[in-house]
């Protein structure tokens, strides 16, 4: 056995998972899917006083809802559920297409999507696709209820605006763009991600592009959104021209690591290629996700 | 050792292979360990222990999971399966066959996990063609067979001689 010692709390309620947390003054970590969790623990890169299993509170976090336009992704959905819901398949084909790049199969039976948000690994999928789309995080703590947005809520590597003893409830979308597509290079299948990409735009009758969001990951220590790039894109029709100024714009948002995986150039050198690529397969085809 | 000494065991009831077993477990153990060291069920083997490799794949309540990344108090009220299940009488099970006749072990380290990864694909009734089925799979690693002989077994099974 590999973890320090630690309390196993398995609550009967939000409320009680919220108390736990609180009682062990920010020392406490949540255990969804597990799958980052308890590595973490094995590596002893997390030694909390307690873990607080959720996994009970099926009937609380275990719901896709779809309520009008809004669709909200209950705290204990795993990756492969969403995958095979036909409400996601619907309403947000962006992240569909994203799970399906995370893990592998078992990790995707037990990971949960708002586990991932919670992580806030600087490459996540899930935390690129939220962001991207503007989803809302809800988070429940001993004060109630908060709903923060996912623009501002990564705020560094694994790191993230929740207080210690808040848990993620669900991740709510609103509407979205009609278009969508999700681009990722990884040294291998199934690793963390060099470069990942999201973008998503609503085409115009005449030819021109709106609401248009780009969405980066590993390119720096949180997720981050290509304001300059998608401001260039924004009310335009997508000529190559504008194409290529949005992929090199991108790049002003971007400050990207040296690690083990890739150099920072090589990253930098990927982004616009890939970017304008993406882009591209929005205006060819009328895919979803 | 003298921090363990305070530790709180936790009492969970798991059906294991059909057999309904109650232990007392730290929460630090993992399943795959819960398996091997407490029920003496050494078919479901430990490779890396960080959910990278693939080799303690089980299925818990039917859906393959990697053992090392499930602590054991969350067995409580679960049904496990285990590489020890698929074999009846003596009588090897239509995959373990399968790996056999193609090739699809070498050290066999990985079998087991391969084992549990495509026993689930095959009791989940989805149709997939091989580059489906080389996706589904690729939670386990397996550094002898370059894979294909694993690809052609799963297949087979799954989708007849025809192919």
């Amino acid at each position: 056995m590999k973890p320090a010692p630690f309390e196993y709390v398995r609550p009967s309620s939000v409320a009680e998972a919220v108390a736990t947390l609180e009682a062990h003054g920010g020392m406490a970590r949540v255990l969804a899917g597990g799958q980052s969790l308890v590595p973490m623990l094995g590596m002893r890169l997390m030694r909390p006083s307690a873990v607080v299993d959720i996994n009970g509170l099926d009937a609380e976090l275990g719901q896709i809802e779809a309520r009008g336009a809004e669709t909200t992704i209950g705290a204990l959905v795993r990756y492969s559920e969403a995958e095979a819901s036909p409400v996601i398949a619907e309403r947000l084909p962006l992240l569909r297409t994203a799970i399906r790049y995370i893990g592998d199969r078992q990790v995707r039976n037990r990971g949960t999507l708002c586990g991932a948000v919670a992580q806030s690994d600087p490459t996540g999928e899930v935390a690129l696709v939220a962001l991207t789309l503007g989803a809302t995080v809800v988070a429940q703590g001993p004060g109630g209820v908060r709903e923060l947005a996912a623009d501002g809520f990564f705020v560094g590597s694994y790191a993230n605006a929740l207080a210690p003893e808040e848990m993620i409830t669900g991740l709510r979308f609103g509407v979205v763009p009609a278009r969508g597509a999700f681009f990722e290079r990884g040294r291998k299948h199934n690793d963390f991600a060099l470069l990942s990409l999201a973008v998503a735009a609503t085409p115009e009758p005449d030819g021109s592009w709106r609401d248009v969001r780009v969405g980066m990951g590993g390119i720096n220590d949180t997720p981050v959104l290509a304001r300059a790039a998608a401001a260039r894109l924004e009310g335009q029709r997508w000529d190559e021209a504008a194409l290529a100024e949005a992929a090199q714009l991108a790049l002003e948002d971007a400050d990207p690591p040296e690690d083990v995986r890739a150099s920072a150039e090589y990253r930098a050198h990927l982004l616009p290629i890939h970017l304008r690529r993406l882009l591209l397969s929005l205006v060819e085809e009328p895919r979803h996700g | 050792m003298d921090e363990l000494a305070t530790e709180e065991l936790v009492e969970i009831t798991v059906t294991v292979n059909g057999t309904v077993h109650r232990e007392r477990v730290s929460p630090r153990m993992h399943a795959a360990d819960f398996l091997r060291q407490r029920l003496g069920l050494t078919g479901t083997h430990i490779g890396c222990e960080q959910g990278v490799c693939g080799m303690c794949t089980v299925l818990l309540d039917g859906e393959a999971v990697k053992g090392c990344l499930l602590l054991a108090p969350q067995l409580d009220g679960r049904e496990l399966r285990t590489v020890e299940s698929l074999a009846q009488g003596g009588e090897l099970a239509p995959l373990q066959q399968a790996f056999k006749d193609c090739g699809g072990l070498q050290c066999g380290f990985c079998t087991p996990g391969f084992l549990m990864t495509a026993t689930a694909l095959r009791e989940s009734g989805r149709r997939l063609d091989r580059e489906q089925i080389r996706e589904e799979l690729s939670g386990v690693l397996c550094r002898c067979t370059g894979y294909d002989g694993i690809l052609t077994a799963v297949d087979r099974v799954l989708n007849g001689e025809q192919r």
